[in-house]
């Protein structure tokens, strides 16, 4: 063993460029002769026995090395395969039986055209998004301290599934991305801000500028990373160790996104198309709301009877006979949610309209402490909404005072708790208006207790009135909510400073928009408008001189489909990374895909009809000596499903998948409105939950304590390659979850419900059938023997328990 | 090379160590060539990376630390929401002299939540405790009656002073997201002592989850085997126990059944390291069902031992079930889990409110707070010492960052400040009844041996024999360390 190791050993050393990280950082070479840096320039395809062109880039080094290839995979395996890594879903006993019969008559042409199939499929874009969103760190919620979901992030999500079933070419992706508020697809750029975000801000300017500095870090380095393949982020502080990428270019690149701000905008299109309905509906619903405010009686302090409309966390106004005012008190007994009382804006109107308020003093009962969002003074500043707002200092209660600066004839008090109606707590729901005057006596004229609620409905024609409004207001509520999508706001940039050190604190010299100068960058004048500069970023990166993209990509696509990248390392080809296993392979199929429009389906299509990808994952015994981590790809890699495919499968073989695309994501956690979200596995899934995996509205840092466990990415951090690992927490979530048990009972339940349809029937004929669904194929006749008795005396979904907790149902074969 | 470094699953090779790949053929000419291979990474770090190498049927198999280790097992207390060290740990006389006037030098300090008020003393009365006289406050009287054993930092800072970042830098030494917690690389290097229970168990409060939430046990981008599993007082794992509805013959009958299938599926496909990985697997699992179980069985102690944690005060029912935690720690640590993180605080229920961020009412807040923490810890340390298990466990007694000297302008209670804070240390190797650095005399500052939780975390990985300069993973273009590219040990604190 010692001989054919050591043997192996120089000979892979000989043969073989290094797959490990590390270990292309020689200082023997330039940077101009760095392997990805390199012009690109078509190959030959070597000259071999090989139909296929993959296979004869591999086989001369396969050959080379004198270790064998295995036999193809059976058509059944190669079925199950191809629909896993292509789809993510298994194949139907049916689909698998017709692809059997095919491939008997013409093999090669069998698998063509199933390859053919599963790509069209619109499976095949919901499969390859979730590769991609691991690439790009994406999750729909802010991370850090309160992680707060961001409900409009999922149009991002369905915009990759999109891509990738439509086939959009390559460097349009590129270019939507990171300019695609200018092309027309505005949810594109969800890709800028899909990474974390620390929503709590402070007054602290030393905090405000880190937590900006690494917003723009994390579009940066992902960026880099995403497309060039580039570790940029590590010049951050310093020049890169390795790469020819400067502390300079680093910043230059964050100059391109300085413009960029966290948060929703509107769907453009949207907006255009609602635009006409909108001005019709909007003069009607003023003239009805000053019909209610007229129809609406005067305030009744003294009346107990729900006269007026029920208070709005949003605005209220109270009118009463006009009287001469030199004060204004405003006390609160209750709030809806117990907590301290808000109030965004307190205004005080005479007939004509004006609001004295507004140059009236202000005192208070106590004011809420340290939040320079709520402040005494953001009471009558004429800026409504939460974030210009008073509150106090007393959970439930508080009052403030208004002294008029002049003695005023007034008739109306408009007051609110957040008129942008974010939010709906802390409003007063019992509360008194009293106003002083000139004799300095003070007099009620307003209160809630003639107010409806939800137990005092209001009556009469005011109710049908009210009724109408309500109407009104809903629909030119929907029609002014344009759909808002997290895909970052554009403000004119702030110039860019180097930071010495990488430390925000301490700025140096000015560095104008640009990208990395030793690959051709390009420089764009310091005043440069925010538009511009990624526009001219994503047309540096697509630059057919650009050869980093186009071989990134290419590998990318090698890398889930065989297991393990042509480079090792998918997202650095730095000096730092892996080198090529087959560099002159990689450098082929890159330009294969720019000579055919961008198209990543042809390259998936030339990838998945190899003769390497369709072989045995059998080991031999000599191959596995001489290459045990199969470089050479002498066999097929199985490997363990990743979490989301092995739920979707589950799903699939019980027969419950719902396949609705698009939309709103579903969720693996309880609800809850907690100012620091609290992430609680749900018990059991609900019916709407049954989606794929790629549709879970997917928090950031937080796992579920079922697929979490099977090393699903957190999307704090890019995982361009996910780890494999094996745990005995994996296996007691797929044995013992009441998902895997209630998906097994269903799984047996659609078992019994396709035999009452056929003839066969009775325990033999479920376990035949359990098998075909699980393993597409019939149990061989011993199995069938302890299969039928677990049935027999257990029931079936004992044995579909079994079953989906398999080996052979949880790899990739 | 050996023939199992040969048969590594995908698993293997995502660790496969050079080193270790050395070592199988350290005297042949393979040794040789990969060691002139190695060479050419001069530039990588100081020294070449360690990544430890796993065995995919054994993640949790124990493995060789790179020097002797002083601590076997670590036991991490965190409060989460910064828990004041002026009103704790670090004695400033100058504080009560200068009460009520306005900190030197701070007209116009803008801190997290904005302005500050005057220099606030201390609102508990601090005392001299044991032989070492150290002055500890009354607010966690039974921690302080301990200080002969505990080896204070006064000097500590934070990068962040807000809870996420600054969080997450205690945790994982990074303020970003995304990175592997301590715990997550102790196992990843240490594996575990015992092979039935998960080699890194979190324990969160009772009141819910951390400020940055199960991000404080994460694996980041270690694999997930190297996560803590939390365990929750009425089912300890998620997913341990069989299932009701399973009666104990379904349940010997399946196992049975899934046990010949998988075996045939191996039979069919010889040498494959993952499907063997896996079918152990669902044995550590059933290991791991009983003993997780009986870890957990708190009936087992005596009611002295329960009495001492506070484990059934019927008065504070949050701190029973706090110091249930507590002894769930010290059993856990018993059987040899390697790393146990303790939690105190959780965020749900908003600022201050279940943890120690007291910006408005701190006092009040931290009377609810200081019971439920006194007790229990002070009573684990003692039992862990009665056991003889301190000499082998390392205590760390940690949180996010420290808070003012000063109140907030219009409010009583104090804001963040992570520019000098207490954590302390206790047990294996580090030094008993010892304070080291300090703070300027208001507490707001560290100035004497200022030190950094990259040096923190440099010095527990040193108690258990890592060199935290090597210990790596490589990710996304670099080799990957818990602290970065800094950390110094903290001699200071090492025992003799």
């Amino acid at each position: 063993m010692l001989c054919a190791s050591l043997a192996f050993a120089s000979l892979a050393l000989a043969a073989l460029p290094s797959a490990l990280p590390g270990e292309g950082a020689g200082e023997d070479e330039s940077v101009e002769q760095h392997w990805s840096f390199r012009p690109l320039r078509r190959p030959a395809v070597p000259a071999s026995d090989a139909a296929h062109p993959v296979d004869a880039f591999l086989d001369s080094a396969r050959g080379a090395a004198g270790i064998a290839a295995a036999p193809p995979a059976d058509p059944r395996s190669f079925a199950r395969r191809a629909y896993l890594d292509v789809i993510g879903l298994p194949p139907s006993p049916e689909e698998v039986a017709a692809y059997v019969a095919a491939a008997a008559r013409d093999e090669r042409a069998a698998r063509a055209a199933l390859i053919e199939r599963l790509l069209a499929s619109p499976r095949h874009g919901e499969r390859w998004a979730r590769h991609w969103l691991d690439v790009v760190r994406f999750a729909e919620s802010d991370g850090f301290e309160t992680n707060q979901p961001r409900p409009n992030a999922w149009p991002y999500r369905d915009y990759v599934i999109r891509a990738f079933n439509e086939d959009l070419p390559f460097p349009r992706f590129v270019r939507e991305q990171l300019a695609g508020d200018q092309l027309g697809v505005d949810e594109a750029t969800g890709f800028l801000v899909g990474g974390p975000w620390d929503r709590v801000k402070s007054p602290d300017p030393v905090l405000t500028a880190n937590q900006r500095a690494d917003e723009l870090h994390d579009m940066v380095a992902t960026t880099g990373s995403a497309f060039l393949g580039l570790t940029v982020g590590c010049a951050r502080c310093h020049d890169h160790k390795f790469d020819p990428i400067s502390q300079r270019d680093y910043t230059a690149l964050v100059a391109v996104f300085a413009g960029v701000q966290h948060g929703e905008r509107p769907l453009a299109k949207l907006r255009e198309a609602r635009a006409a309905e909108l001005a019709a509906l909007e003069p009607e619903l003023a003239e009805l709301e000053r019909a209610l405010e007229e129809a609406e009686p005067l305030a009744d302090p003294a009346s107990s009877s729900p006269r007026r409309a029920a208070v709005s966390s949003k605005r209220n106004t109270e009118r009463f006979a006009p009287r001469l005012a030199t004060a204004l008190r405003f006390e609160i007994e209750r709030t809806n949610s117990g907590s301290e009382p808000c109030i965004d804006e307190l205004e005080l109107h005479d007939a004509q309209g004006q609001n004295h308020a507004r140059a009236a003093r202000v005192v208070s009962s106590g004011d809420y402490a340290g939040d320079p969002q709520h402040r005494l003074e953001h009471l009558c500043d004429g800026i409504v909404g939460n974030a210009k707002s008073w509150i106090s200092n007393t959970p439930g209660r508080g009052w403030v005072e208004l002294e008029l600066a002049a003695p005023a004839v007034v008739e109306r008090v408009v007051w609110g708790r957040d008129r942008e109606a974010r939010f709906a707590d802390r409003t007063a729901i019992d509360y008194r208006i009293s106003l002083r005057d000139d004799a300095g006596s003070w007099g009620e004229v307003a209160s809630a207790c003639d107010r409806a609620s939800e137990s005092m409905p209001l009556t009469g024609p005011l109710a049908e009135l009210s009724r109408e409004h309500r109407e009104l207001h809903a629909r030119v509520a929907e029609l002014r909510a344009v759909p808002q999508v997290y895909a970052g706001r554009f403000e004119a940039p702030p110039p860019t400073q180097l930071c010495h050190r990488g430390d925000p604190m301490q700025p140096r010299e000015r560095v104008a928009p640009g990208g990395i100068r030793s690959l051709a960058g390009f420089e764009l004048a310091e005043e440069a408008p925010e538009a511009e500069r990624r526009a001219a970023l994503a047309e540096w990166i697509v630059a057919r001189e650009n050869p980093l993209p186009a071989r990134v990509i290419a590998n990318r696509l090698w890398h889930y489909h065989f297991g393990n990248g042509l480079v090792a390392t998918p997202s650095d080809f730095g000096r730092n990374g892996a080198r090529p296993a087959h560099p002159e392979l990689l450098d082929w199929l890159a330009c294969e895909l720019l000579d055919h429009g961008g198209s990543l389906k042809h390259l998936h299509r030339l990838l998945l009809t190899s003769a390497a990808y369709a072989r045995s994952s059998r080991i031999d015994d000599l191959a596995h000596a001489r290459d045990g981590s199969n470089r050479l790809l002498w066999r097929f890699s199985p490997r363990r499903l990743e979490a989301e495919t092995l739920r979707d499968a589950l799903l699939s073989v019980s027969g419950e998948l719902d396949l609705r695309m698009g939309g709103p994501g579903f969720d693996l956690f309880e609800p809850n409105d907690n100012y620091v979200k609290v992430y609680r596995t749900k018990e059991r899934a609900l019916p709407g939950d049954l989606r794929r995996m790629v549709y879970q509205a997917k928090p950031r840092s937080e796992l579920d304590t079922l697929f979490g466990v099977f090393d699903c990415p957190d999307a704090g951090q890019i995982q361009p390659q996910r780890n494999a690992s094996t745990t005995p927490l994996q296996s007691l979530a797929l044995w013992n979850s009441r998902f895997v048990l209630e998906r097994a009972e269903a799984f047996a339940a659609r078992v019994r419900r396709e035999l009452a349809e056929r003839p066969a029937s009775g325990n033999a004929a479920e376990v035949r059938r359990a098998y075909a669904l699980v393993f597409a194929r019939s149990p061989e006749p011993e199995e069938e023997g302890a299969a039928l008795a677990l049935v027999e005396q257990h029931g079936l979904a004992a044995l579909a328990r079994v079953l989906l907790n398999s080996n052979e149902f949880v790899f990739l074969p | 090379m050996s023939r199992d470094a040969c048969e590594l699953s995908a698993l293997g090779r995502a660790f496969l160590d050079r080193r270790s790949f050395l070592g199988g053929a350290a005297n042949g000419l393979a040794g040789i060539a990969l060691g002139a291979l190695l060479g050419r990474e001069r530039l990588l770090a100081r020294e070449e990376p360690i990544r430890p190498r796993i065995d995919p049927s054994q993640p949790h198999a124990a493995r060789s630390p790179h020097f002797a280790p002083r601590a076997q097992r670590v036991l991490l207390v965190f409060c989460s929401g910064a828990l004041s060290h002026v009103d704790t740990f670090d004695w400033k006389p100058e504080l009560v002299r200068r009460h009520d006037t306005p900190l030197p030098g701070g007209a116009g300090l803008v801190t997290f939540q904005g302005e500050n008020g005057n220099l606030i003393r201390p609102l508990w009365e601090f005392r001299p405790r044991g032989e070492s006289g150290k002055r500890t406050s009354e607010l966690l009287p039974r921690i302080g009656s301990l200080a002969d054993e505990l080896c204070f930092v006064h000097s500590m800072t934070a990068k962040s002073n807000t809870h996420g970042p600054a969080e997450n830098q205690m945790a994982t030494g990074y303020t970003l997201d995304g990175f592997p917690s301590m715990g997550a690389w102790v196992s990843y290097a240490l594996g575990s002592a015992c092979d039935d229970l998960p080699a890194f168990v979190a324990l969160p409060d009772p009141r819910g989850v951390p400020q940055i939430g199960t991000r404080q046990w994460a694996a980041g981008f270690l694999p997930a085997a190297f996560q803590g599993t939390p365990f929750r007082a009425d089912e300890p794992i998620a997913h341990l126990a069989t299932p009701a509805v399973i009666a104990p013959a379904e349940e010997r009958a399946s196992r049975e059944l899934l046990r010949r299938l998988n075996e045939r599926h191996l039979e069919q496909h010889p040498g494959d390291t993952q499907l063997a990985a896996r079918i152990a697997s669902y044995e550590l699992a059933s290991r791991m069902q009983l003993a997780a179980a009986e870890v957990s069985d708190l009936s087992q102690e005596t009611r002295a031992t329960r009495a001492l944690y506070g484990a059934d005060d019927a008065g504070n029912p949050l701190k029973a079930r706090f110091a249930q935690n507590c002894l769930l720690a010290r059993r856990l640590l018993e059987r040899g889990v390697r790393f146990v993180q303790l939690v105190n605080g959780a965020y749900a229920m908003g600022e201050g409110v279940g943890n120690w961020d007291g910006h408005k009412t701190l006092k009040a807040q931290y009377e609810v707070h200081a019971p439920i923490l006194d007790q229990p810890v002070a009573g684990l340390l003692i039992d862990l010492k009665q056991r003889g298990l301190l000499d082998d466990t390392l205590v760390a007694f940690v949180t996010e960052f420290g808070r003012m000297p000063t109140f907030q302008k219009g409010a009583s209670g104090r804001d963040h400040n992570p520019h000098g804070f207490t954590v302390w240390l206790a047990g294996a190797g580090v030094k008993r009844g010892f304070s080291y650095g300090a703070t300027d005399e208001f507490g707001h500052r560290a100035e004497v041996d200022p030190c950094t939780i990259y040096d923190l975390h440099a010095t527990i990985l040193h108690l258990l024999g890592l060199d935290h300069e090597r210990l790596s993973f490589y990710h996304d273009g670099i080799e990957r360390r818990l602290t970065d590219v800094h950390g110094e040990v903290l001699r200071g604190v090492l025992a003799s």
